[in-house]
């Protein structure tokens, strides 16, 4: 058991662009985070996959780092964050939504790969900090909420839920 | 200050129920991944986005409340999760200058 009560903040902010890749075989999505402002816009092939250039957005990367050990969290495996509005019971994601009372809302913490074809997803060591780092920030409030990785979703891009991401904010909906 | 403070000295136009706290600072940003990295705990947001995504990104770092500016009115469902997360919205007529200048005579930065 870590013998810290960590004390996380923000560290090594990243400005960039979130570049978005179709894949025409399989139907996946993966991004990436590139710090050139030209994305790459030539399909490729990449084993079984064949991807494509979706589409792009500005954003900020960030680690966390323990104020009282020391101890920094990388966080370059998570490419977003979205608030799930799920209610698929079926989907672990989905059931934890309906368990939460007020004020508690649960947020997908998002990988690059959300095909999840390589086994990887959001380390676990990611998840626990930004766990510890927002829910510091909002028992003051006493409000909640829980971070989870997004291979808990039966599918991330199917799933209902609001994207902090900086892209479609003039859209409609 | 307190948001109640806030509102009366700066004639903000409240469009839910808020929740009355101490501010504690103000971010001013029309990004909502720079808001997640930069935006203090109990800040008072300035923005022209009336996105969802805006209030996903304020509940998670604990905003005080957020402004949107220029007159613009969020829709329905993004005063829905807003008061979800009883984060206070607010319209202000002008733009983010204007409110600046304002809080920074009142004392705010």
């Amino acid at each position: 058991m870590d013998p810290c009560t960590h004390e996380w903040s923000i560290c090594n902010v990243r400005h960039g662009y979130l570049v978005e890749e179709f894949c025409y075989e399989c139907g996946g999505r993966r991004s990436s985070f590139s710090a050139e402002p030209l994305p790459p816009i030539d399909k490729y092939r990449e084993g079984h996959h064949y991807w494509a250039y979706l589409a792009s957005c500005q954003t900020v990367k960030f680690d966390l780092k323990c104020g009282a050990c020391g101890r920094t969290v990388n966080l370059n495996d998570v490419n977003g964050l979205m608030l799930s509005e799920c209610m698929d019971r079926d989907c672990q994601v989905g059931a934890l939504v309906m368990q939460q009372g007020p004020g508690a809302l649960v947020y997908v913490a998002i990988c690059p790969n959300t095909t999840h074809s390589t086994g990887k997803c959001v380390s676990e060591e990611g998840i626990e900090a930004l766990n510890q780092y927002f829910q510091a920030r909002l028992a003051p409030a006493g409000r909640k909420v829980t971070v989870v990785p997004c291979k808990l979703c039966n599918s991330i891009d199917k799933c209902r839920g609001t994207s902090i991401a900086d892209v479609g904010l003039t859209d409609i909906v | 200050m307190k948001v109640s403070e806030l509102v009366q000295s700066t004639g903000l136009a409240a469009i839910n129920q808020y929740q009355d706290k101490e501010i504690e600072s103000v971010y001013i940003s029309d990004m909502v991944s720079d808001l997640i990295a930069s935006a203090k705990a109990n800040s008072v947001v300035i923005t022209l986005q009336t996105h969802k995504s805006l209030i996903a990104a304020a509940n998670l770092v604990a905003a005080a409340m957020i402004v949107i500016v220029n007159g613009r009115k969020p829709s329905e469902d993004v005063v829905a999760l807003a008061n979800r997360t009883g984060i206070g919205l607010f319209s202000y007529d002008a733009d983010s200058w204007a409110l600046a200048k304002k809080l920074v005579k009142l004392g705010i930065e």
